[in-house]
């Protein structure tokens, strides 16, 4: 009797039911929308500081010191103690190691960098290459050399380079021209074995360096890890980096998520407003059920869960609709879908629920009327 | 006539108004408080990336390679070209003198310690140092601005003092040396000019300088013997995302084949783009290189425009639902007061004189609710600013025409809808409650 009612009332008001079927659908589909985007904002935010390059450093525990003093530097880590990197570290996560000595090029003193020459893009996202990246850390015959030491050095992509340490020669062909804005501009980068037998530093290390993703709070747990894994060096995570990424990325989560709670009590306070414009519609109908002995607690009810059904039904339209709206922010803002995420169809749909029931309450203050009045209109 | 139903509704109902109206006031509020703070992030968030440090690098012309690693410069002292440390006032001389928030100078020195056995890096620096500017004003800058992620343990150096600071990994090599012992520093081994130095505290950077000795910049040039003078310089500069034309005005400055339009040119020179800013530097500043640190600089853009235009669309969403809502509760007051409607009607009102007097009282009410919506929306904006970014966003005043109109538009909208159903209807249907 009660949810037949209830669908007889719902099937009786086409016109009416779909105004508020629509403020339910939109309210609905913003709060998903803005709860879906506030989710993958971070994600997304994170994703875009990675191009601040390496975030941690592995560096042997005693100061490194001039590398020039022979294979014996004391400021070296052997490759040996860094082989439990790889397995500490999330998937796919960009890492080399490298080892700098002071060399000279055609006769001037020039740094020279031992790396995985294919890792130094994803390493460094900021880095603009005229030539061609070096696609194999094992390719020893490739090297990439700074902007400022190409200049000095009167070098072009594809031109021989000789490099030469106390006695030894090595020699490597310039794949690229790379324009860091740092201080790599002045240095010369090859294969790390082909420095490694150049200088005599056989499987030696002056630092690693990671780009982990996921911000902050991921470096500094891979950090702990690769501390406890690692005892023999020191992890450091770049506090330059890590410190303002995180300062920013809360800043800008405050902002958004402020934001956002001002935008779901709008839209509560509209939905509310016109679930009570149409419950005060239905006076009629609330007259007409006390005259025939209707109680008012069973009579609000009935509204209530009328309402309650509108609810539920604009809340998962509203949600769907939602989904696919933060989907499109994300493609538009960070050229990447922002995945829904499931938590946020419950919230949803519940909070439509709840706000249109809400809406329904003022029916109760009906009680106190008698009904021969609501009937008469007044 | 007119005027008086105007009045008469309003002194008589003023119940019914407070619903509208407090829809209004709220809607209008947030609208204002997104709006305000959407113009200002900009500029806000420009400001928190100077947390990430200088975003330039200025050095002298290269005339040999920097050796350099990790910060550390090999070459011999006399080797190299250095920067005049009395120029650096001219920094705040450039068009886009107020965009410059700080610069440090640096200079390495290499000096004999006994206390460290031996060799160690002495780098000559300010923390806070007033410098002349050629208005004749001081400038406070320093690490203070341009590292602020350097944490110190103890205190900093007095600029001038025959003080130091140390290094976190030199100390940890040195145990003996704490905050409060004095370091012996001589240029040499058989140097005779000893200066005894206070460690006043600590230095943990996160970088090279962890290994070294940090010294007030004139005790590091006394000690070389390179009076007013420095090897690099850090400028921390407030920079408007790269574009198209920013893109273009670097280039230019590299290749002579590319020439901008004298208004490209104006445009470009007149904007705070990182490539004008030092190209600005450079012409103060003649014989250095100044180099945009990419790394910095780069993400500084990518991640300002993009929170921007996120920040854009939140607006627009609030806009958005402040316009539902003000509609919805007009729609509502319009129906509620369906057979005052069915009176006017039957006492011979035209549909022309109903649909007036319903709209002159919305926009009566939308002004007074949007104008009230906006003071609070500037509070709130305040509050937002205030705890988003320690400060108070300052209220736009240019919002106020934005937000009475929004006000108005959505408020009228919100009732025409259904004023044309119920001027449609008969009189009598709407008075018998149909």
């Amino acid at each position: 009797m009660f949810w037949r009612l209830v669908f007889q009332l719902l099937r009786g008001s086409r016109a009416r039911l779909t105004v508020a079927i629509l403020a339910l659908v939109s309210g609905a589909a913003v709060i998903s929308g803005l709860l879906n985007l506030d989710f993958g904002v971070e994600y997304q935010l994170t994703q875009q500081f990675r191009t601040l390059g390496a975030n941690i450093v592995i560096a042997p525990r005693a100061a490194p010191s001039l590398p020039e003093s022979g294979p014996s530097n004391p400021a070296l880590m052997n490759e040996a103690e860094l082989s439990q990197v790889q397995a500490n570290i999330p998937p796919r996560t960009p890492y080399s190691p490298f080892t700098y000595v002071v060399a000279r090029a055609e006769g001037n003193p020039v740094v020279a960098v031992g790396a995985w020459l294919d890792q130094l893009q994803a390493l460094n996202p900021t880095w603009k290459m005229e030539g061609n990246w070096v696609a194999s850390r094992d390719d020893s015959a490739a090297c990439l050399i700074g902007r400022n030491a190409s200049r000095q050095l009167h070098l072009a992509t594809g031109s021989a380079l000789r490099v030469q340490y106390l006695n030894q020669t090595a020699e490597c062909r310039v794949s690229g021209i790379l324009d860091a804005g740092a201080a790599d501009d002045n240095q010369v980068f090859m294969n790390l074995r082909a420095l490694q037998s150049l200088a005599g530093l056989g499987g030696k290390v002056s630092l690693v360096q990671l780009s982990v993703n996921g911000g902050p709070a991921a470096a500094a747990t891979a950090a702990s890890q690769l501390t406890n894994a690692l005892p023999e060096v020191e992890v450091r995570p770049i506090r330059e980096v890590t410190d303002a990424e995180g300062h920013l990325l809360g800043r800008i989560r405050l902002l958004i998520v402020s934001m956002i709670v001002l935008i779901l009590i709008l839209t509560a306070l509209c939905v509310l407003a016109t679930m009570a414009a149409l419950a005060m519609e239905r006076r009629a109908d609330v007259g007409l059920m006390k005259a025939l002995g209707g109680s008012i607690g069973r009579i609000a009810g009935i509204f209530i869960a009328e309402v309650g059904v509108l609810g539920a039904l604009g809340g998962i339209i509203g949600a769907a609709l939602g989904a696919g709206l933060s989907y499109w922010m994300g493609l538009r803002v960070f050229e990447a879908a922002i995945p829904p995420r499931w938590e946020v169809f419950p919230i949803t749909v519940l909070t439509m629920t709840v706000v249109a029931m809400a809406g329904a309450l003022p029916l109760r203050a009906l009680g106190a009327v008698k009904p021969a009045s609501i009937l008469r209109g007044e | 006539m007119f005027a008086r139903l105007v009045k008469e509704s309003f002194s008589r109902n003023a119940r019914r108004k407070v619903l509208t109206a407090a829809a209004l006031v709220v809607g209008m509020a947030v609208a204002t408080a997104t709006l305000t703070i959407a113009l200002e992030v900009g500029d806000r968030l420009a400001h928190e990336f100077r947390s990430f440090g200088a975003n330039l690098l200025v050095t002298p012309q290269a005339d040999t390679l920097p050796v350099e690693i990790g910060g550390v410069d090999y070459r011999a002292v006399n080797e190299g070209a250095y920067l005049n440390e009395a120029d650096l006032g001219k920094l705040k001389t450039i068009f886009w003198r107020h965009n410059i928030e700080g610069f440090t100078p640096f200079l390495d020195v290499p000096a004999f310690v006994p206390q460290a056995g031996g060799a160690a890096t002495l780098v000559g620096t300010w923390y806070e140092h007033d410098v002349p500017v050629p208005d004749g004003t001081l400038f406070k800058t320093g690490l203070s601005i341009t590292h602020p992620w350097w944490k110190i343990d103890g205190r900093w150096f007095h600029d001038g003092a025959e003080e130091c600071v140390v290094g976190a990994a030199f100390a940890a090599q040195h145990p003996e040396i704490k905050i409060g012992s004095t370091l012996n520093v001589a240029a040499g081994e058989h140097s005779t000019a000893v200066r005894p130095l206070a460690v006043a505290g600590i230095v943990s950077t996160g970088d090279a300088e962890d290994n070294s000795i940090l010294v007030p910049l004139s005790i590091a040039q006394a000690i070389s013997g390179h009076a007013g003078q420095i090897r690099s310089l850090f400028v921390s500069a407030l920079t408007k995302p790269a574009d198209a034309l920013a893109e273009r005005g670097e280039m230019a400055q590299n290749d002579k084949n590319i020439q901008l339009t004298p208004t490209e040119y104006d445009k470009w020179f007149c904007s705070p783009y990182i490539s004008s800013i030092s190209f600005q530097i450079k012409t103060v500043l003649p014989g250095t290189e100044v180099h945009a640190i990419r790394r910095v600089a780069e993400t500084e853009g990518r991640v300002l425009s993009r929170v921007s235009t996120l920040l854009w669309i939140v607006t627009l969403a609030a806009l958005i639902a402040a316009a539902l809502a003000v509609a919805a509760t007009s729609a509502t007051t319009v129906i509620e007061r369906r057979s005052e409607i069915g009176v006017m009607k039957a006492l011979g009102a035209s549909n022309v004189m109903v649909t007036g007097l319903f709209l002159i009282e919305q926009l009566m009410l939308a002004i007074f609710g949007g104008a009230i919506g906006f003071a609070f929306g500037a509070g709130l904006a305040r509050i937002l600013g205030t705890s988003v970014f320690g400060a108070p966003a300052t209220p736009q005043f240019i919002l106020v025409p934005v937000v009475l109109g929004l006000a108005a538009i959505v408020a009228l909208v919100g009732s025409l809808i259904p004023l044309r159903r119920a001027a449609h209807l008969r009189p009598a249907l709407i008075l018998r409650g149909q």
